[in-house]
Parts: structure tokens; C-alpha cells; sequence
């Protein structure tokens, strides 16, 4: 497994002679070893979402230096441990039980899709704190596990009345990737909506992982003239129908929101093909916040011309540690009675701006902005943004 | 069978001893692993076996893993919780019977559509599972599975998926091993031939298809309680994929090469994907390196001489085969106006003639006249256009080999059709045992060693035939023909066509063959059809002569009427009429 | 709400026409050669990142069609020389052997160009008023080249002497062998011309579709299909598949849903793969 090594400190104890552990054992007790603290870390380094993987990997050091120079956790330092999410969700579940019972890692912390995060909580078991840090659909509870991500409440609700000064009416048309995410998303969008009075004209889904073409949407959109498209496609149809909408010379009068547009996506739409096109995230590289511009600073220094491109996928696993970091200063321990206490309404500071837990979902900024060739003109910012998610 | 339970006990007592020189974890992780393994096993027994690549395996695996993951959290606690593996691949390995069945029906086209088939199968099948979340739960997967009740902690399902793999394994290699796996090699060896021998090859396909289907519902029905989670990347192509490259890698035609190919791509790629970027590139270049000179796959290293060769201990014990139902009278063909057109060159143009009396029919004619399209189109290896054929006065719309060969008749080819790869014993086993098995005969290791009195006279007769361990291919031309005349002599025919029977036989063979085809149709009470060139064999066998000539009946008689016919020497010696 | 037919209508011929562009190279390597190249998808994503390198360059887009005709026909040739030959032209091992190369190929692209998306800008912007509805121009070019080169090609295949030669050696190679056509050498130009076609079309269509390494995934299925479906051998079947696959599919996405038309691609495919496994126009 890959490790990496954050601190001059090298780690002195090699947990010796622990064989066969049985899950049942608590290793979480602090007086268990004095030494480095490790964290797991699943990035997507193979399968769809591995372009982000570069950014992941920079964001979880960088996160980790920054915590270490202040002391680490609980008075230890932090080492990670990183294991590929881009595997299968039953490749990855194993990764995890490797991590927890050979590398004994204390903490998890993940950017990958929900199906691999299943697996992960499956095995995880609650034993250990989970930080769950990319945009997803909500509606998870599980015990231990803590969500950073941007939810859809969150990228919708103040974003979409905001958008209406943009667009040139109140209609809408939805188009998304046939999956849990999207459709999810889209019906919770549809109560947004009402409440502006706006209406939705028509919903296209799209089979995840086909070769879709677009043609067909695009031109039943030109035909419904709708004000504004929302759109919940990812990667590579995200890419395509931005695209081929340019292309049918839709963009001057139609405006679109995407539910998750980031840096590189943006890229590959290119700047012809993003004229009005807006994104709601909880984080772009480009933010004028001064706690971005250090984040952004302590990455070119160490990386220089080869520091990968950041967005929000992966600049939540620099907000995750620190998470861990501010809860652990509060609840003196990882046990997840005391860990759920002490998280609970702590407020830290990221990159973004200031994020709060509450019921284990993060109230956050969020941006809207508007696409600008290939980069991102923040157009608004809402702070404190509410989850509206109900966990206990 | 000592062999086999030594060989089968000392596999499934490692698989069993394995956590305690890896460690507890590591146990958990080859869990995984070994169901891959079961998956992949399937692979290899239909492609290895019979020569069908499926290219879409994990849908099974899927079907399985949600189906027993319904099963498991209806049932809950109560033991009879563990009656839902064996359940859910039982369904699963229906299901893929049916499926089979139906496909292998539906054409006689031997190519890649079988493969196709499955492969679009597999990318519906993701699709519907992550679409239709109300019963898959969509992309999220399924959760909240209960586990196997009794079984806590990772070592106990480990113990249980070894005990399964490894039972497996011994499942397998004793099919390899009996008469059913031999049938399957025939197929992939020389599909036309195992059906010329009268066995239905679509229903031999598909059970070996449903055999691996039940072994990736068994991988299926482990995982979901193992998991506790079934997502649809179970049912998607790059799963799919894996099996096939496992069972090429490890080795497709042997039992333990898919099984040792999972484990080590597997193992091996979790390891060195994170610390490796170039793994992928590693595995790609190995794949095809394997594809390309190693067929046998990494089994190759530890069996230099690979192709499965059935070495059996001891050779079975000879015994009487059962006798086999015949009529006593010779069939009797007939052909009325049978025309046959292959796109637009007409092949037979009206054909009319029928057997009689004779014994010994002998069919010549130019070249292009029609005689092996005349067999071909009796024996359904060729459409008919128009006419009718009737086989013992009855009117067969559509010959179909399998059925024509099953009604009596057996078929020697132009160039010799044996099972090249297969042993001399195996080739004549093969033809022996159809029409005779009965039930679950085809299980029975015994049926190796049956024989008749004709098959013990036929031996004696040449010599040859006796180095049975021997492959077909090595064979020379002449005791190719030798073999596969036997093969079909000892199906006990009612009436036999032969293909120019002594082309490319020496002229001592000739003498032999043709002393043994006359034995044979005596003892046999055989009516014979052969197509000759050489007039001189024409003469010292035929009873009686048909001339073909553009597809159409010309002229027939006895040998001395026929060669005396202006029209018959008009059309050899050039210028018809 | 202009109920926007004709678009439609022209949305449903380019979806023929390209697919048709797409299949081109495998038609003549799957459905000639009898070689399963399931890594065709492949050669159509180096031809886009030829198409986006040329482009980065400074070239004109037109630069780019003899480029990726070039990088796609030698690896080609070093295919054909090293996998396809040895293999002798049998289509179960040519599947796993592309295969293997597909997976090499999309993984050392990642390694150069990275993983994430490139794009590449359309080379003639702007759209043309069709029946008073516009449509955008450079589709309506890549439709007419698709017409010009399957006509072409059409009739090249019947006519030119190059093509009587490959119709014999399909038909019958050991004549054709014997009356002095050199098979060897006509079998592997037909295979290069598959995959330069193949990296052509990734030119034409790069400016149109997501360029990533594993781009090529997504193309193959629906090309694999329309040649199982429109028969193999023949441009009458290249047509007739692409029409019923791409047609098809383009017809229920607008009018029923995307899904529906992904799924009903598959299962006419599947039924065509049972009961007529040469497709509606096989090669005789």
C-alpha cells in the first residue's frame, strides 16, 4: 500500500506481532500507541473517476501537513495510508478491512461514488470515523459517518432563485444520467422549483455508462424553449450534451445549471461550448477567499507546475482532516459516542470558507457561478447554506 | 477413481488450511477472490471445454447475488437460510439452460453470436439493475444483506466458500472426466461430426452452459452475504471481462487454470495497482502474450504437454455396451424432384431416383453433378429448395443430421471428419456410445470401456486402432479414413453413405476397407450408398450404379448397362447433349 | 413550442450517417477479413487525439485526417504484422487478442495524455437554415462526407479492379492465391485501411464527443451491433445496420427515452444474433 509520509517524523511502531485481529477489538483507544495516527485515505486512482485522482492525492497531503504542523491529532502525528476507490465496490470494501486490520488506520476518509461508500460502511461497521467528503444525494445515516459533501438541497436552494435574474423565464427542462444521484436530485429540485413558481417542462434520463448521444434532448429543448436547463449528467455526458447544446446554438438564450461542473469537466466542455452555463458547488479553485488563496499557495509550493488542478471533489479530503483535526481537539478521543458529541454544530474553517456539522451533514458556502471560457466567474455566494437533512 | 478423490481431497484440504499460513486477513481477502475463481470456472468449462466464449458470465453472478440476497433477508435467522446459495444457482443455472437452449436452437451458424448475445445480455442486464432501483436498488446496490446466521467474523464464510470451491473443483474435473466432457471437447474439436453422429449438440451445449451458470450463481449466492451489498457493477461488462481473462490466463482447458488465474490476477492486481501505474499495461501485454503462444495459459508451466489428456488410472474395465434398437431391414431413401440452390448457382436441378433391392449403391457422376450435395441435402447439411426427400418412405420436410443420423443413417465424409484432438479410444467411444446411453450414462466413467463384437472385429481387422492413447491428429490420412469409417460402422446404420472411402488409401488399405465393408454390410444387413471416382472399386462393390450428371438423375443400371450408355459417355468423355 | 421535425428528422440521418462513419473500419476488417477487432474503438480515440494534438499545434483541422490516418495505419500494420497474422485471421482469437490491445492502448494513451477530458473545438462553426430550421453546419458536412465515402466506397468495391481482387480472396483465398492474387499482402492493406478509416473517423468526429482514453468503450458496442444486425461483408449491410441501430436508437430517444432506446437496441441485437446471425445482408 502506498504511504505517505507527511512529516519528517517516520513512524517508529510497526504494530508487531498482531496477526489475526478480530474486528470486535477496539483499537481506537488513544492509549493504544503513542505514535503517528493512520489515516485512510480512498481516491479514485482507476475506473471513471480517476482524473481526479492526481488532485485527491495532493489535497489529502497537503491536509495532512497543515494538521500536523499544528500538532496532529490528538497530540500525534498523522500518516496516510491511500487506497484505490475506483475499484469495484467489493474491491474496495476489502481495501478498507486491509486498512483497518493491517494498516490500522483510525479514521477513513473517502472521495467516491455512493455505491463503493455502501461497501465501505458495510465493513466499516461504525467502528471507526468515516468522513465521507465529495457531493452526493444525501439520505445517509449511518452511524460514524460523517458527511462533507455538497447535498442537493444545499446546490439548489438559494442558487436556483438566484438564477432566475440570469435566465429569461421560469421554466425548466431536467436532464440527467439515469441513477440514484441524478434522480434524486431532480425531485428534490422539483420542490425548489415550485416554490419560485417556476414549472418543469420535461425530464430526459440518460442510461449511465451508454453511448449516449444527445441530439434528440437537445432538439426537443430548442423546441420547448424552456429558460433554463438543469442538468445532473456526469463525466463524459456531461461533457457531450454541454456540447452538442453549443453546438445547436442554444446557449444565448437558454441558461444551464449544473449540479456537478468542475474544473476539469469544464475543460473538456471547452470555451465555445459554455456560454450561460452556471455550477453550484460548495468549492471552485478559483474562489477570492483568503483561506483558498493559502490553500491554493501551499499546493504550488509544493508542487509547482505539476500541482493538479483542484475542485470541490477533491479539496473536500484537505477539509476532512480538518474535520478530524477541530473534532478531535473538542472530544479528546476517536470513540464514536465522543467523536458524534464533539461534532456536532463545530464549526471549521476551509478553503471555501467556514463549514458547520450539523446532524453529520455540513452547512457551507456555496458559489454560483458562471463559466467564462474554461474557467469560473463566481456570480454569487450563499453563506451557511442549510442541509435540510435529517439525521439524528 | 482413487486418483480423483486423492487429487480432489488434497485441493480442498489446502483451500481449507490456508488462513493459517496467511493470516486472517489474508483469508478474507481470497475469499473474494476464490469466488471469482468459482465464476470464472464456468468460463473455462464452456470455452475451454466446448469452445463457447461467454462474454457476459457476471450477469449470472448478478442474477445470483440479488436473488439470494431477497432470499436471505426473507428468511433471516433461520438456518434454513443456507438453502438459498444452492437455491439461487440452481434458478440461475435454469435460467441459463433455458437461455442456452434456445440460442444454440436457434441457428447452426458456429461463430461469435453466441458470445455476442451474451455480451449484450450483460449490458442490458447493468442497465436494468441500475435503472430499476425499486427492486436492485439501483446504483447504490443492495443493502443491508444479512449474513449466512452461525457465521460471524470473516473466517467463518471463508471456511464455507473454501468448502464450496473446493467441492467445485472436484464437481468439475469429475465431468471433465466422464463421457459428458469428452462429448464437449468433441464439440469444440468437430461440432459437425458429434452431430452427424446423432447427439443433439445444442442440448450438450447448453448443459454445459448451465453447469456454468450454477457455478457463478454459486459465486453470486456466496457474495451477497458476504458483501452484505449487491451492486450492479456485478452485471457489468468489465466483471465479464475479468472471468474471461482469468480463464485465459490461468488456463482455460484445464479445471484448476481459471481457479489459480482469478487468484493471481486478482491478488496481484489489488496489490501492485496503487504502487504500480503501469500494472494495467503489465496485465494487457501478458493477456495477450498468452493469447497469442501460451493457449494454455499459465497452467502451461506446470503441465508442459497441455490439452487435457485424459490419463485415467486404470483404463474401465471393458464390458458389453447395451444393445442398440434397430430395424432389420436397410433404409430406404428416396428423392423427388429435390432441387437445391446456393445463392444463384443451382445445385441439384430436380433430382428424382429412390432406392431399391441393392444392397451396395454406387453414385457417380462428373465433378459438379451433384453427388455429395445429394447426401448433403438427405442428411440436412444442405437446405432444400423444392422436392421432397423421404427417408423410409416417410416425407422429412426439414433433414436435420442429428435426426437423420438417429433414424439410422451414418455418414462417412470426403476428408476424413474425426475428433483430431481427441484419442483414438475417445473418437471410438464417442461414436459407440450414441443411441445406447440411457439417463445419466454420460456421468458414468464405465462407458469408456464399453464395446460390441463389431467394434472388437473392426479392431482386429486394423491393427491401429489399437494404440488407443493415441491422438487423431496423429494419424496418417489413410487410418484417418480407417477411423472414421469404424466410427460410423459401429453406430450400427441402417444405411451408410460413403464419401469416396478410399481416396488416399494405399493400395493394401484399399483391400482392407473394402474387405470390412463388406463384412459389415452382411453381418449388418446395411444398404450402402458410396460415391466413387475409380470405376475399378465401382465395380467389385456395386449392386447397382446412378449416374448423376448438372444436379439431375442421368442414367443408372448395372455396372456393364451403365458404362455402356452413349449418354453417360457423352457427358465423361465432354459435350453433352 | 415549434414542434422542430425537420431537425429531428436530420438528428435521425446523422445518427445513421455516423455510425455508419464509425463502422466503416470494422465493417471492412470484421466483415472482410472475418477478424473480430474489438479494439477498434481504440483506433477511433487516437484518431481524436491526433485530431487535438494537430490542432494544438496551430495546424489547420484538415491536417489532422492524414495524420491520424498515418498513426492509426502504421500501428495498424504493426498489429496486423504481430497479433492478426500469427493468430491467422481466426475471429474467437483475433477478439481476446484486441482485446488485450484495446486495453494496452487506452491505458499508455492515459499514461500521455492523462485522464481527464480534452477538447477540441469545431473546425466550421456556424449553422445552415434547413426548411427554416437551422441546423449546425458542421454536422451537416460530416453528413455529406458520410455520403461521399460510402457511395465511393460502394462503388470502388464493385468496380475497381482492387476490390474484384478482395471479393475473390474473401470468397475463396486459395484460388484467389492461385490465380496470383497475393493474398498476404491484400488481407493486411485492407486491415490498415480499417484502422487508418478508423482513426479518420476519430478526426472527423472529435470535435463532436468527449475526448478521453476511454472514449473508445462507448463507440464499440453500437458499431459491433450494427454489423451484426446489417449483415457482414456488404455496404448494403453496413447501411441497413447502421440505419436500424443508429436509426433506431435516435428515433425512441426523441420519442420515448433514452433508456428504452438503449435497451431496445440491445434486444433487437440479441434477436438478430439468434435467428440470423449473418445479419439481413451478409456477404453470399
Amino acid at each position: 500500500m502506498f504511504s505517505s509520509i507527511t512529516t519528517s517524523r517516520r513512524s517508529l511502531l510497526r504494530a508487531a506481532g498482531v496477526g489475526a485481529l478480530a474486528i470486535g477489538t477496539p483499537i481506537l483507544r488513544s492509549a493504544h500507541a503513542a505514535g503517528p495516527m493512520k489515516i485512510g485515505v480512498l481516491i479514485a486512482d482507476s475506473g471513471p473517476a480517476a482524473l481526479f485522482g492526481p488532485a485527491q492525492r495532493a489535497a489529502a497531503e497537503l491536509g495532512a501537513a497543515a494538521i500536523n504542523a499544528k500538532g496532529g491529532i490528538l497530540d500525534r502525528q498523522v500518516e496516510i495510508v491511500f487506497a484505490d476507490a475506483g475499484a469495484p465496490p467489493a474491491e474496495v470494501s476489502k481495501s478498507a478491512v486491509k486498512l483497518m486490520l493491517s494498516d490500522k488506520v483510525e479514521m477513513i476518509f473517502g472521495s467516491h461514488d455512493s455505491a463503493v461508500r455502501q461497501g465501505v460502511e458495510n465493513v466499516v461497521k461504525g467502528k471507526i470515523p468515516y468522513v465521507y467528503t465529495p457531493v452526493f444525494e444525501g439520505d445517509d445515516c449511518t452511524d460514524n459517518v460523517y458527511f462533507l459533501g455538497e447535498v442537493p438541497e444545499q446546490e439548489l436552494q438559494k442558487t436556483l432563485p438566484k438564477l432566475l435574474e440570469f435566465a429569461k423565464g421560469n421554466t425548466f427542462y431536467l436532464v440527467g444520467d439515469d441513477y440514484v444521484w441524478a434522480r434524486t436530485t431532480n425531485e428534490k429540485a422539483k420542490k425548489y422549483i415550485a416554490q419560485i413558481g417556476g414549472s418543469v417542462v420535461a425530464e430526459d434520463y440518460y442510461p449511465f455508462g451508454a453511448p449516449n448521444k444527445f441530439e434528440s434532448t437537445v432538439t426537443k429543448i430548442k423546441s420547448a424553449k424552456p429558460a433554463i436547463v438543469l442538468q445532473t449528467l456526469v463525466g463524459g455526458d456531461n461533457v457531450n450534451f454541454n456540447r452538442t447544446f453549443a453546438d445547436f446554438n442554444l446557449s444565448d438564450d437558454i441558461v444551464r445549471l449544473s449540479c456537478l461542473l468542475e474544473e476539469n469537466t469544464l475543460m473538456g466542455i471547452g470555451k465555445d461550448a459554455s456560454k450561460n452555463l452556471y455550477s453550484a458547488l460548495g468549492y471552485f479553485a478559483d474562489i477570492d477567499l483568503p483561506q483558498n488563496k493559502a490553500f491554493i499557495g501551499e499546493l504550488t509550493n509544493k508542487y509547482g507546475d505539476k500541482a493538479p488542478q483542484q475542485c470541490t471533489i477533491s479539496k473536500g479530503l484537505y477539509d476532512a482532516f480538518v474535520f478530524a483535526a477541530a473534532v478531535s481537539a473538542r472530544s479528546k478521543s476517536l470513540a464514536a459516542k465522543e467523536f458524534a458529541m464533539a461534532a456536532e454544530g463545530l464549526s471549521f474553517d476551509t478553503p471555501s470558507g467556514p463549514m458547520t456539522m450539523k446532524r453529520r451533514h455540513t452547512e457551507k458556502n456555496i458559489f454560483l457561478s458562471r463559466c467564462d471560457g474554461t474557467k469560473f466567474t463566481i456570480v454569487d455566494t450563499f453563506t451557511a447554506v442549510p442541509t435540510q437533512q435529517s439525521c439524528t | 477413481m482413487g486418483s480423483f478423490l486423492v487429487r480432489n481431497g488434497l485441493i480442498l484440504a489446502l483451500l481449507v488450511l490456508v488462513p493459517t499460513f496467511v493470516g486472517e486477513f489474508w483469508a478474507y481477502q481470497l475469499g473474494l477472490y476464490f469466488l471469482y475463481a468459482l465464476a470464472a470456472m464456468g468460463v473455462g468449462l464452456t470455452w475451454g471445454q466446448a469452445g463457447i466464449l461467454p462474454l457476459g458470465q457476471g450477469m449470472f453472478v448478478a442474477l445470483s447475488a440479488y436473488t439470494a440476497a431477497y432470499g436471505l433477508s426473507g428468511i433471516g435467522t433461520s438456518p434454513l437460510a443456507f438453502v438459498v446459495i444452492p437455491a439461487a444457482a440452481l434458478g440461475v443455472a435454469l435460467f441459463g439452460f433455458l437461455f442456452s437452449t434456445v440460442v444454440f436452437r436457434g441457428h447452426s451458424d458456429r461463430g461469435p453470436s453466441f458470445s455476442l448475445i451474451t455480451l449484450a445480455l450483460t449490458l442490458a442486464a447493468f442497465q436494468i439493475a441500475t435503472t430499476w432501483s425499486s427492486v436492485t436498488g439501483g446504483f447504490n446496490g443492495l443493502r443491508n444483506i444479512p449474513g449466512l446466521p452461525g457465521l460471524d467474523g470473516f473466517l467463518d464464510l471463508y471456511y464455507l466458500i473454501a468448502v464450496v470451491l473446493g467441492l467445485s473443483i472436484a464437481f468439475v474435473d469429475y465431468l471433465l472426466r466422464a463421457p459428458l466432457g469428452a462429448l464437449w471437447r468433441a464439440i469444440a474439436d468437430n461440432e459437425r461430426r458429434l452431430a452427424f453422429l446423432g447427439y443433439d449438440v445444442a442440448a450438450l451445449k447448453a448443459v454445459a452452459f448451465a453447469v456454468a451458470c450454477w457455478l457463478a450463481g454459486l459465486a453470486g449466492a456466496l457474495y451477497a452475504p458476504q458483501q452484505n451489498l449487491v451492486t450492479p457493477d456485478l452485471a457489468g461488462f468489465a466483471f465479464s471481462g475479468d472471468l474471461v481473462i482469468f480463464a485465459a490466463v490461468g488456463g482455460r482447458a484445464t479445471v484448476l487454470g481459471p481457479v489459480i488465474g482469478a487468484i493471481v490476477v486478482g491478488v496481484l492486481s489489488a496489490e501492485l495497482r496503487d504502487r504500480f501505474p503501469w500494472w494495467e499495461i503489465v496485465i494487457a501485454l501478458f493477456f495477450i502474450v498468452v493469447v497469442l503462444r501460451l493457449p494454455g495459459g499459465l497452467m502451461t508451466l506446470f503441465a508442459p504437454l497441455e490439452r487435457l489428456r485424459l490419463a485415467r488410472g486404470q483404463t474401465p474395465r471393458a464390458s458389453r455396451a447395451p444393445d442398440k434398437p434397430r430395424a432389420a431391414a436397410p433404409l430406404s431413401v428416396g428423392f423427388e424432384d429435390v432441387r437445391v440452390r446456393m445463392g444463384d448457382v443451382t445445385i441439384l436441378d430436380g433430382l428424382s431416383v429412390k432406392t431399391g433391392d441393392e444392397a451396395v449403391l454406387c453414385l457417380i457422376g462428373p465433378n459438379g453433378a451433384g453427388k455429395t450435395s445429394a447426401l448433403n441435402v438427405m442428411t440436412g447439411a444442405l437446405p432444400k429448395r423444392g422436392g421432397r426427400i423421404l427417408i423410409d418412405g416417410v416425407d422429412v420436410l426439414r433433414p436435420e443430421p442429428a435426426a437423420v443420423a438417429r433414424s439410422g443413417v451414418g455418414r462417412k465424409f470426403q476428408t476424413p471428419s474425426v475428433f483430431p484432438k481427441l484419442t483414438i479410444d475417445e473418437n471410438l467411444a464417442i461414436a459407440l456410445w450414441s443411441g445406447r446411453w440411457r439417463g445419466f450414462d454420460l456421468l458414468r466413467p464405465s462407458l469408456f470401456g464399453w464395446t460390441t463384437p463389431l467394434l472388437d472385429e473392426m479392431r482386429r481387422r486394423f491393427g491401429f486402432l489399437g494404440s488407443g492413447g493415441k491422438a487423431a491428429s496423429d494419424l496418417s490420412h489413410g487410418e484417418r479414413q480407417i477411423l472414421e469409417l469404424t466410427m460410423a460402422l459401429i453406430t450400427e446404420p441402417r444405411l451408410l453413405l460413403l464419401d469416396e472411402p478410399c481416396a488416399g488409401l494405399s493400395h493394401e488399405e484399399t483391400a482392407q476397407v473394402i474387405d470390412a465393408i463388406q463384412w459389415a454390410r452382411q453381418s449388418l444387413n446395411l444398404r450402402i450408398i458410396i460415391i466413387e471416382h475409380d470405376m475399378e472399386l465401382v465395380r467389385r462393390l456395386a449392386d447397382r450404379v446412378v449416374v448423376l450428371h448438372q444436379g439431375r438423375f442421368l442414367a443408372d443400371g448395372s455396372v456393364e448397362e451403365v458404362q455402356g450408355n452413349p449418354d453417360v459417355r457423352a457427358v465423361y468423355v465432354g459435350g453433352s447433349r | 413550442m415549434e414542434s422542430l421535425l425537420v431537425t429531428q428528422a436530420i438528428n435521425v440521418v446523422y445518427e445513421v450517417l455516423i455510425l455508419a462513419v464509425l463502422v466503416l473500419g470494422l465493417a471492412v476488417v470484421m466483415g472482410l477479413l472475418n477478424v473480430l477487432n474489438i479494439a477498434h474503438g481504440e483506433f477511433v480515440m487516437l484518431g481524436a487525439y491526433t485530431a487535438y494534438t494537430v490542432q494544438k499545434a496551430g495546424f489547420p483541422y484538415l491536417a489532422a485526417v492524414p495524420a491520424a490516418a498515418v498513426v492509426c495505419g502504421v500501428i495498424g500494420l504493426l498489429v496486423e504484422r504481430f497479433l492478426i497474422r500469427p493468430l491467422r485471421y481466426d475471429p474467437f482469437e483475433t477478439l481476446l487478442a484486441t482485446w488485450g490491445l484495446g486495453l494496452l492502448l487506452r491505458k499508455l494513451v492515459e499514461l500521455v495524455f492523462g485522464r481527464g477530458f480534452r477538447s477540441v473545438d469545431i473546425p466550421i462553426g456556424g449553422s445552415v437554415s434547413i426548411f427554416g430550421e437551422a441546423y449546425p453546419t458542421y454536422r451537416l458536412v460530416l453528413m455529406a462526407i458520410a455520403v461521399v465515402v460510402v457511395v465511393a466506397l460502394f462503388v470502388w468495391y464493385a468496380r475497381a479492379a482492387t476490390g474484384a481482387r478482395i471479393r475473390a480472396m474473401v470468397g475463396n483465398p486459395v484460388l484467389a492465391e492461385a490465380v496470383g492474387i497475393r493474398t498476404r499482402q491484400l488481407a493486411r492493406n485492407t486491415f490498415v485501411a480499417g484502422t487508418a478509416w478508423a482513426g479518420i473517423a476519430g478526426v472527423m468526429i472529435a470535435p463532436l464527443t468527449p475526448v478521453e482514453p476511454f472514449m473508445g468503450l462507448t463507440l464499440i458496442v453500437n458499431s459491433f451491433f450494427a454489423l451484426v444486425v446489417g449483415g457482414m461483408g456488404t455496404v448494403t449491410g453496413l447501411f441497413a445496420g447502421s440505419t436500424i441501430i443508429g436509426g433506431l436508437q435516435s428515433v425512441l430517444s426523441a420519442s420515448v427515452s433514452p433508456t428504452t432506446a438503449y435497451l431496445a437496441m440491445l434486444i433487437l441485437s440479441i434477436l438478430f444474433l439468434w435467428q440470423r446471425p449473418r445479419g439481413l445482408f451478409p456477404r453470399p
